[in-house]
Order: C-alpha cells, then structure tokens, then sequence
C-alpha cells in the first residue's frame, strides 16, 4: 500500500492503462528493419521507475513481489505498444530462474540489479528447436578447483542483444547446472540472428569459459524445478504478450472495416467479411479467458503437470489466435496491408516472433497431448 | 438442506459423482437421444426429493443455489455418468425467467410445480415462417374479458407432446411500429382446448418436436409475464439464458468421451496425425469451458449476459458438430453403421453425437444469425 491507499496491482493496472494510451511508437518499430537498436535505454529505465522490471522480484530484492497476474497485464499493455524490449525475457523468465536459485550474495545482486533496470540478466537455456525445458543440453560444465570452464552454444536467447551477462544451462557429470556468465567473459561470444519483427535473437557460442565457484546459481534437482516453471510462468506472460497485440491488431481492422468504402458501402458492412471479422474476434475472447483462467492458476502454485499443461494451453490458443488475427487483418487491409508502412504488417511480424518463442502453438499442443492427453476433460 | 458451496471441490465432486453413478437408472445411461418424460419422471422425482433438480436456481427457490465452479463440476459429472437430457426447460428457461421477469404470483404457483416435476414446460417461439426471423411471428393473442384468446402455430417444439405447459410469444399490437415491439409473453396449459399437436420425426428418427396448433386457445390475463407488448425484452433476456446453457461444454464432453474411447480402443493414438488434431479438439473444448466459465460468473454475480454471450455458443457448437465428426472418422468402416456398434471391446454409437450436433448451430438462432449479431451489437460494424 503506498500513501494513497493503493496497492501496488492496482498502481501497476493504472500506470499500463496510462502507458497505453498513451500510444505505440509505431515508427521507431518500423525503423528496427533498417537497423536501429532493438533495445532503448531510456525506455528500459523508464520501465524500471514504473516499477515494471520488478513485478515479480521479491521485495526483499527491491521488487513489488507481485504474480503473473500482474506481470500478465503488463505484458499485454507492451504487447498492444509493440514494446521491443525485452521484458518477459529479463522480468519473467530470467527473474523468476533466479528467485528459483539458491540464496547468495550473487543471486540478491541479480534480482535487486533487474528490478532497478541497472542489471540485465537474460537466460541461455536453449540449444535445439522445439525443446521446451532445454533438454537436449549439450553444453558442459567442467569442474575444476574453484569453478567450471563451460563449453557449448546456445540459440534463440531473447534480449541477447542488450543483456549484460547470462543465466546459462550445463552439465557437470550428467547433473544440470545454472551459472552465471557475464557477457565480457572470456571465451564468450555473441552473434545475432535477426527476426522478422526487427529484433533479434542472440546465438552465444561459449569456448572454456572459466566461471568461479560463486557464479553457480542453482544445480540438479533445484536448477529443474527453478528452469521449469520459470519457462512455463515466461510461456504464459508471452501468451499475455500476444493478447495485447492480437487486441490491437483486430481494433485497426475493424477500424478500417468502417472506414474504407467499396462499392458505395463501407467494407465492414459485408456479412462475408463480417462473419470472418466475428470468428476472429471469438479467438480473441478464447485467448483472453483461457489466459486469465491459467494466470490464476499459474498464481495458485499448482503442482508442476498442471502448471505445464496450463501454460501450454495459453501459449497454444493465444500463438494461434495471435497468428490468425494479424494475417487477417494484413487480408482486411487490401493491398495497402501488405506495405511496409502500413502498421498491420509490424503487428503481425510480432505475432510471428513471439510465437515461435518459447514453443509455438504446435509445439504447446504436442506437449499438451504428452503431459495430459485423458486430463483434458477436467480442464473443460 | 445442505450448503453445497460449503464443500471442497472434490468433496462436491465425490458425492455428485457417487449419486449420479449409483443412482440414475442403467437402462437409460448415454441414451442417443432426449428421455421422454414416461422415462425420465421417476429420475426427475428422485433429483426433486433430493433437493437437486434446479442446480442453477437460487436455494430460496428450491435451487442449490450452486457457485460457478460447482454447477460446473455437477454438470461434468451429469455427462459422466451418462444421465439423460429430460424435458428441462421448465428448469433452465422458464425458472430463471420468472425469477427475473415474473411476479410474486406467478413465481409462487409455478416454480414449486417445476420443482415437484407437475408442470413440464415446452417453448412456443418459432413458426413455420419466423425462423432465424423471429421477430416476425405471426401468432396473435387478443384480450377478452379476463383473457387472451391465442390463434397461430409454432412449431419445432421440442418435447411438446410430453409438456403439460408452453410458454408462447404472440403478437399483442399489430399497428406497432417496429416487429420486435408488440409482441407478449404467455404462460399456457398445454390442457386448454383449441391445442393440438402435430408430432415431427427428426433426422435420427425420433420424434422429439412437434407443431403446435392455437385455434382460440384461452389464456388468464394474469398469465402474462411481465408488461404487455414486451415479450422481446424478455425473450431476448431467455435468449441469453439459452445461449449460455447451449453454449455449456457439457454436451460436446460427452462427445469427448466417446471418441477417446474409441481412439484408446482402435489404437489411434499411436497415429500422430490423429493425436494432433483429438489434442486441437481437446483444447477447443478446454478453452470453451474457460469461456463457459467467464459467463457463468456473469451471471451469478447478477449481471445481465449481452449480446456477446453468442460467441459462447458459436464456438461450442462448432467444437461439438467437429468432434462428432472426427469420431465417425476415427471410426472408419463402422463411421456408416447406425446404432451401436462393438468396436475394440467398447459399445460405442457412432453417430448419435453427428445427430445430436446438428440442432444447436440452426436452433435458438443459428450460427450464422449469432454471427450477424455479434458483428452488429459487439464489434459495431455498419449495416
């Protein structure tokens, strides 16, 4: 509770509805495609002051300590902004690995460092596509007296690009480890692999790094659990991410469905294009509730099955919903909607990027079918 | 009377579950078609006794007075257990509308008659020329001493034969300016002279609707519901009842259940391709029961449902006419045989769910009417 006897959800809710309004900087967006940095200093401070990056660090860190819920309504209002920072990958999903590791000096600097937006942590977990969990892990930790050289390469590291060092995923002697990697490390190099949307993602390559002792932040059994949920919390929050541009998104089609005349008649007054408008509109409210229903049970601390397949069912609807409305509405457009300065088209690169983060809506059904397939029924 | 909400979810579970399971007779489990009312009185008394016939109403009427999560948990275990659709609609439609749109009178004569299985309800809406066009009835009621005297036909209305009473929209001001003012709502027993009945089999076979004929059928004045010429408002308020009880999963689950027996008993889910989509399936259906749920909140928290409801039934009726698709695929050969057939030891009707699916993208405005209303009401777009 602050001195105007609102609690911090309540602040948070009002300073995204603010953000919102306050609009998209569309053309900075845009010009991501001719090169300028994906990730805006001045921005990721502001999202700091906001007390946004903090959402789900522990107040004991400096953070508000708050759940995916609230972390959800942020995320949907920089998704409808088309945000490039890269605020699931650093306050979701690199925040909740450490709050999962063990307590230590090094851990505590991390987390208060996020919140404050003076540290940025990302999470190299990944090595091969569509393995959710990480668990084709080839790099190695070697241990040696003090520390461990770490040897392998990593893909897809969302916020790659900014981040100051890296949460990375090893084995040493068939146990995995989570250490930290400062970026400058020597023996660590990052190349970026553009995206569609103008961001990138980061690829390390990671040659006898040497990492004290103190760098390891998490091992076995704990590093699992803390990589787990923290992937399926971040799947989640990227799901809410999709919500707030699919939203955006099917808004300017219908906007422009009542605007643009054809044949004497604005073109939204055609049933075949009015049935078509309705049925995505139907996936976006199926996303909107699927979403919040597993937010609250994400919030709940379910045991790790039903967390997985929950989240698995958020990132599956709303990928698909998300993929769905954007190209729609690059098809409501006409051929205006297929140039590059008609802001559909960065909707709907977005759409394309953050579904194919963390498991696309293929992926999430296959893991659905895995975790659950008899189960589903309870869900319904 | 026990307070049900009290209960943990899985105490509630348990004990719904045990009931329904031991209870409810065996000869009639996962009946193809809906009970007729010879069938479905003893179970129907047996509920009623026990407190549990109105699920969905308030406990001051005779309802359990169930939460959300709970009326969701009974419905789940209704399906579960295979028990039987009855002629429900003095339970879901004409309780729910008394209690909201009725007066003292009528609540208190006829709510307790729904309770005790007296007064079996059917809807007289539809005519044969105001379908998906309902606005344009032409069924007339004209006041006469203490009465209205009721002329017209409705038809498709199901269960009528078993009913003893009709609730009828009828024509009061033909001079009205708009079709959709004028129009009353009627409370009528089915006993009163001047009704006959023209039974209509379906595509299945059975005859469960039926053509009502009114040739000066009396009706009390007092069996008006609500002010006169505003039947719309209170059908349209039903309409919001009947596309959130449509809209239910409950129907499409026990399509489910079925075509996950069937895919466990041929061995389908060792084909990945099959597996890919009963998972889309299985989503389709779990994400309607969060939409289910959104609405069911709305509702107990006293909310009116706005026209946005439709979508619930869009989406649930598309999912179960899909599901009862893929389960005469994964049926191959036996996709073409009617009535049960023995497929990997288990009994399965094939195609009882394509029937039963049918009916709910045509019925209580089709498909295609719920589009155009979502497209008017909801997303505002020009006509």
């Amino acid at each position: 509770m602050n001195e105007h006897g609102m609690d911090h959800g309540a602040l948070l809710a009002q300073s995204v509805g603010d953000f919102v309004q306050h609009g998209a900087d569309l053309p900075r967006v845009r010009a991501l495609a001719q090169g300028r940095a994906e990730f805006d200093a001045a921005q990721w401070r502001q999202l700091a002051e906001l007390g946004w990056l903090g959402v789900l660090v522990p107040e004991s860190c400096g953070g508000l300590g708050l759940g995916l819920a609230e972390a959800a309504i942020v995320a949907e209002g920089l998704g409808r902004a088309l945000t490039p920072e890269p605020y699931t990958a650093v306050a979701v999903l690199a925040a909740r690995t450490l709050e999962g590791a063990a307590a230590s000096p090094l851990r505590e600097e991390l987390l208060a460092g996020l919140a404050a937006g003076s540290r940025l942590p990302v999470l190299a977990w990944q090595e091969q596509p569509d393995d959710f969990g990480g668990l084709q892990l080839a790099t190695t930790a070697m241990p040696f007296e003090g520390g461990f050289r770490v040897s392998g390469e990593k893909s897809f590291v969302v916020g790659a690009a900014a981040a100051d060092g890296y949460v990375v995923s090893a084995l040493a002697g068939g146990e995995l480890q989570l250490l930290w990697i400062p970026r400058d490390a020597g023996g660590c190099s990052t190349a970026a692999q553009p995206l569609a949307d103008g961001r990138s993602y980061g690829r390390l390559a990671l040659r006898d790094v040497v990492v004290p002792r103190e760098h390891l932040l998490a091992s076995g059994a704990a590093a699992r659990a803390a990589l787990d949920r923290a992937l399926d919390h971040a799947a989640t929050v990227t799901a809410a991410e999709l919500c707030g541009v699919m939203k955006r998104a099917h808004e300017m089609s219908l906007d422009y469905m009542k605007t643009r005349v054809q044949f004497g008649k604005p073109i939204g007054s055609f049933q075949a294009l009015q049935h078509r408008a309705v049925d995505l509109h139907i996936q976006q409210e199926l996303a909107d509730a699927v979403l919040r229903e597993v937010v609250a049970e994400l919030d709940a601390g379910p045991d790790p099955a039903a967390r997985a397949r929950a989240a698995s069912r958020a990132k599956s609807r709303c990928a698909e919903a998300a993929l769905a409305i954007t190209r729609a509405a690059i098809q409501f457009h006409g051929a205006i909607g297929f140039t590059e300065d008609c802001d559909v088209g960065l909707y709907a690169k977005r759409a394309m990027t953050l579904s194919a983060w963390l498991g696309n809506g293929r992926a999430h059904r296959a893991r659905y079918a895995r975790l659950s397939a008899p189960a589903a029924r309870e869900a319904a | 009377m026990s307070d049900w909400n009290a209960l943990s979810d899985e105490d509630f579970r348990k004990e719904v579950r045990a009931f329904f399971e031991n209870e409810f007779p065996e000869e009639y489990k996962f009946l193809p078609r809906r009970m007729r009312w010879h069938e479905c009185r003893d179970w129907y008394l047996k509920l009623s006794k026990k407190g549990w016939i109105a699920p969905n109403w308030p406990r001051e009427h005779g309802g359990m007075g169930l939460t959300p999560a709970k009326l969701l948990i009974y419905y789940e275990e209704t399906e579960r257990a295979g028990v039987g659709r009855m002629p429900d609609q003095g339970l879901t439609m004409v309780g729910p509308t008394l209690i909201r749109f009725g007066n003292d009178a009528q609540r208190a004569y006829f709510l307790p008659k729904i309770i005790a299985g007296e007064a079996i309800w059917c809807q007289g809406y539809s005519e044969p020329n105001a379908g998906s066009d309902l606005a344009s009835l032409r069924t007339e009621a004209v006041p006469d001493g203490d009465d209205y005297v009721i002329n017209g036909s409705k038809i498709w209305t199901s269960m009528a034969h078993d009913a003893t009473h009709i609730y009828v929209l009828a024509r009061t001001d033909k001079a009205a300016k708009k079709k959709q003012e004028g129009i009353s709502f009627f409370l009528v027993d089915m006993k009163t002279p001047g009704i006959t009945l023209r039974t209509i089999r379906n595509i299945a076979g059975h005859e469960e609707f039926c053509q009502v004929f009114f040739d000066n059928v009396r009706t009390p004045k007092h069996n008006l519901v609500g002010e006169l010429h505003k039947g719309w408002t209170i059908a349209k308020g039903l309409l919001g009842f009947e596309r959130l009880n449509i809209g239910s999963p409950r129907r499409p689950l026990q399509a489910m259940e079925k075509l996950e027996t069937l895919a466990q008993a041929r061995g389908l889910m060792a084909d990945p391709a099959f597996v890919e989509r009963l998972t889309q399936l299985q989503l389709d259906l779990a994400d309607l029961g969060s939409l289910y749920r959104r609405y069911v909140d709305k509702v107990r928290r006293g909310e009116a449902l706005g026209p946005d409801v439709s979508m619930l039934k869009v989406w649930s009726m598309d999912t179960y006419q899909r599901l009862s698709e893929l389960l005469i695929e994964a049926a191959g050969e036996y996709g073409a045989v009617e009535g049960e057939v023995a497929i990997g030891g288990e009994n399965v009707d094939v195609l009882s769910p394509f029937y039963n699916s049918r009916p709910g993208t045509i019925y209580g405005g089709s498909n295609e009417i719920q589009r155009n209303i979502l497209a008017k009401y909801v997303l505002n777009l020009p006509s």
